[in-house]
């Protein structure tokens, strides 16, 4: 068996990458605002996050907010609402800025002064394979003590990075690693 | 085996039936000697379930009733007079074996063939605990000892290892009644009279997290009860999980603490709920009969702590669509209820749903309804079975740790020790309400057994809502998960106290009016 998945899905299995797994359960850890950008909470809510100090907007900048401080102000004030690519554009690099903020604490919670987080890992859904070619995949958990590489990739929304770094994780499961190369869930507290 | 013990054997079979204490006392015994069921039943070659049908009530017959019976006369000898004395034992007259007995072994010894000891003679066997023609000091007391195990004098009975006058003519005692019994429990495995396997210890017991965070917290707080009682509580969640985790340990079943969560179970919004209907009961009996009455409010006592036994998916729920219903799965399910048309006087198991057609109900509620819609209690139709996601099942889970928290609790209440009964209760209760998608408790993400334990909690209720109107009590009111108010002699029915399977009463009031005034009739409003 090939460690990497060539061609996923032939067969009618379901799943998504690890990473992806792992990035979705670190920005629910994350805890992003939960009012959608496009009601006037929630934009409201995001753009106080982005503008609150000097460094909180310099972080924006680079993220990818690159709006005069006029126009923010006209955006809080109420008296322009702003585009709907500039909704995306606030959506992201709220999302980046969060990330890059919280990303500290989470990496300390996660390694726990080097006893790591068990991370369960739910195997691919083969119910649309056909039963001779469906494999027998197990449920796993698997320990991971150095969470600095994963967690900066995911930080820096660096998605070969983060693949990268939790393959090299999951190498850790033994020779059948690459069987949960795509899975279901990825489960983990911090 | 030669043709004359297969006669004594059957001779010794054909006893008249000895007498047994009752059920209850049965069980007193075991447990105040710290034997198990298992080891009883390992002694007298039976499964630990038969030993439970005895303490329960049943009788056993046979050589094995003359051997239980045997064990049962030994404990309340043992328990009434610590030290033993071989006057206790009486002399029996009809003894199959001629010559006198082998020496006792260790009381848990394990029988083995009649045939097999009425042969031997005391010291054949090396290993069997040689009588020692003179006294020895013991190795484990230093006291005389009649007996040598593998060279090492000893005394075969813990009991005369203890602090206690040393037994004299142990050897010479003949043989009580019954010759079965005595001949079974005669013979000893090789090996098993040693001083490390022989004690009949209390099961040991692994240092008690509960009591310790207890007595930690009332010292961190010089005995300020209020203070550690806030303590306790504000760590409760942790601590519920970390003795979780304690209890798996060793077994079958790993828990799945964060598979994959279908839309249903998923939260629409921040604040929203999920697809899922509990069916809280919310019930008033909707006409009560004439005249004043006496209302009592009883309230189930822990019925969470009660419904944490439960059909619990274990992994990742999968999703199936049909009609039939897998008991060796659990989860949830999409049905259609059955139309309910017993609710003057009893509680729609589904709760007070207002929206007709299909809705997604949990496993302890498709239970109820499918028990109810059986031969037996035939109340109302099948529910229709439409799509599900299930997962294989089982109830013990989390039982080990329901049963720690039961007993932290009973002996809490025991003690009058408010402050374990608060910690055990905010255990408990946080760990059901965290268990979903909470940021208290991130340890833990099953919303579906979130639910399943409150539909737990509802059904069994609701069950004891039909035990209440089974009785001739009238229900009057089936409200959220633990309280039943109902008119009649309920202490017949529910055993009051304090206990997980007893019952509080909450309140006593009147209601109705005198059959003159039928406008004031009707459910009021009670403190």
């Amino acid at each position: 068996m090939p460690e990497r998945t060539i061609d996923f899905g032939k067969y009618g299995a379901q799943g998504i990458k690890g990473f992806e797994a792992v990035a979705r359960q670190l920005d629910a850890l994350a805890d992003f605002i939960a009012s959608p950008v496009t009601t006037r909470r929630g934009l409201l809510a995001r753009l106080h996050y982005l503008t609150r100090t000097s460094r909180a907007r310099a972080a924006a900048r680079e993220a990818g907010l690159t709006v005069t401080d006029r126009t923010l102000k006209a955006w809080l004030a109420g008296t322009r609402n702003p585009t709907k690519r500039n909704l995306t554009r606030i959506d992201t690099a709220y999302r980046a800025v969060r990330r890059q903020n919280v990303a500290r604490y989470l990496l300390a919670r996660l390694n726990r002064e080097g006893r790591g987080t068990r991370v369960e890992i739910h195997p691919l859904n083969q119910s649309g394979v056909r039963p001779p070619h469906q494999r027998v995949v197990e449920f796993r958990t698997l320990n991971i003590r150095r969470w600095g590489a994963i967690v900066e990739a995911w930080a820096a929304g660096d998605d070969q990075a983060l693949d990268d770094a939790w393959i090299e994780q999951i190498v850790d499961l033994g020779s059948q690693w690459g069987q949960y190369e795509y899975v279901t869930n990825v489960g983990f507290a911090a | 085996m030669s043709d004359f013990d297969a006669i004594d054997s059957l001779l010794a079979s054909l006893t008249p039936h000895t007498p047994l204490p009752e059920a209850p006392v049965r069980r007193d015994l075991r447990e105040r000697a710290g034997l198990s069921k298992a080891q009883v039943a390992r002694a007298l070659g039976v499964s630990p379930s038969t030993v439970t049908g005895w303490e329960a009530g049943r009788d056993p017959v046979g050589e094995v009733r003359a051997k239980y019976a045997y064990l049962l006369d030994g404990l309340a000898d043992k328990l009434t007079h610590p030290v033993p004395s071989p006057a206790n034992e009486a002399p029996s007259a009809p003894s199959a074996t001629p010559e006198a007995p082998p020496p006792e072994p260790a009381p848990d010894a394990g029988p083995t063939s009649d045939a097999e000891t009425s042969v031997r003679t005391p010291g054949a066997h090396p290993d069997d605990g040689d009588a020692l023609a003179e006294p020895q000091p013991c190795v484990l007391c230093g006291r005389p000892a009649h007996h040598q195990v593998a060279g090492f004098p000893q005394h075969l009975d813990p009991t005369q290892c203890a602090p206690a006058e040393p037994q004299a003519s142990r050897t010479t005692t003949p043989a009580p009644t019954p010759p079965a019994a005595r001949r079974a429990r005669a013979t000893s495995p090789t090996g098993r009279a040693t001083p490390h396997t022989g004690t009949p210890s209390r099961p040991r017991s692994s240092p008690d997290p509960i009591a310790a965070a207890v007595t930690d917290a009332l010292a961190t707080h010089e005995g300020d009860v209020e203070a550690a009682t806030a303590a306790l509580v504000k760590r409760a969640i942790p601590d519920a999980m970390a003795l979780l985790d304690s209890c798996r340990k060793g077994g079958r079943y790993a828990i799945v603490a964060h598979p994959w969560i279908p839309d249903i179970l998923r939260k629409q919004s921040a604040r929203g709920a999920d697809q899922i209907w509990e069916a809280r009961p919310k019930w008033f009996r909707p006409e009560l009969p004439p005249g004043v009455h006496e209302v009592t409010a009883l309230d189930i006592n822990g019925a969470y702590l009660s419904a944490l036994k439960t059909h619990l998916p274990i992994g990742q729920l999968e999703h199936t669509i049909g009609t039939t219903h897998d008991r060796r799965r659990a989860g949830v399910h999409l049905i259609t209820p059955p139309p309910w048309e017993h609710g003057a006087y009893l509680p729609n198991p589904i709760g007070n749903r207002d929206e007709p057609g299909p809705l997604w109900v949990t496993e302890p509620t498709l239970r109820l309804l499918l028990r109810l819609s059986g031969p037996k209690l035939g109340l109302c139709e099948p529910p229709e079975i439409h799509e599900s996601f299930t997962s294989g099942a089982t109830e013990n889970l989390l039982e080990k740790f329901r049963v720690i928290l039961k007993d932290a609790r009973d002996r809490a209440i025991a003690q009058e020790d408010e402050v374990t009964l608060e910690y055990v209760k905010a255990m408990y209760s946080k760990f059901v309400s965290t268990m979903g998608e909470s940021n208290y408790n991130r340890e833990l993400y099953r919303p579906d057994w979130m639910h399943l334990i409150r539909s737990q909690a509802f059904a069994n209720l609701w069950t004891k809502a039909l035990k209440a109107h089974d009785a001739g009590l009238t229900v009057v009111r089936a409200m959220g998960t633990d309280e039943l108010h109902v008119i009649g002699d309920w202490p017949k029915v529910f055993p009051e106290g304090r206990g997980v399977s007893e019952v509080k009463v909450k309140d006593v009031y009147p209601i109705g009016s005198e059959p003159t005034d039928p406008a004031a009739a009707g459910p009021i409003d009670e403190n």
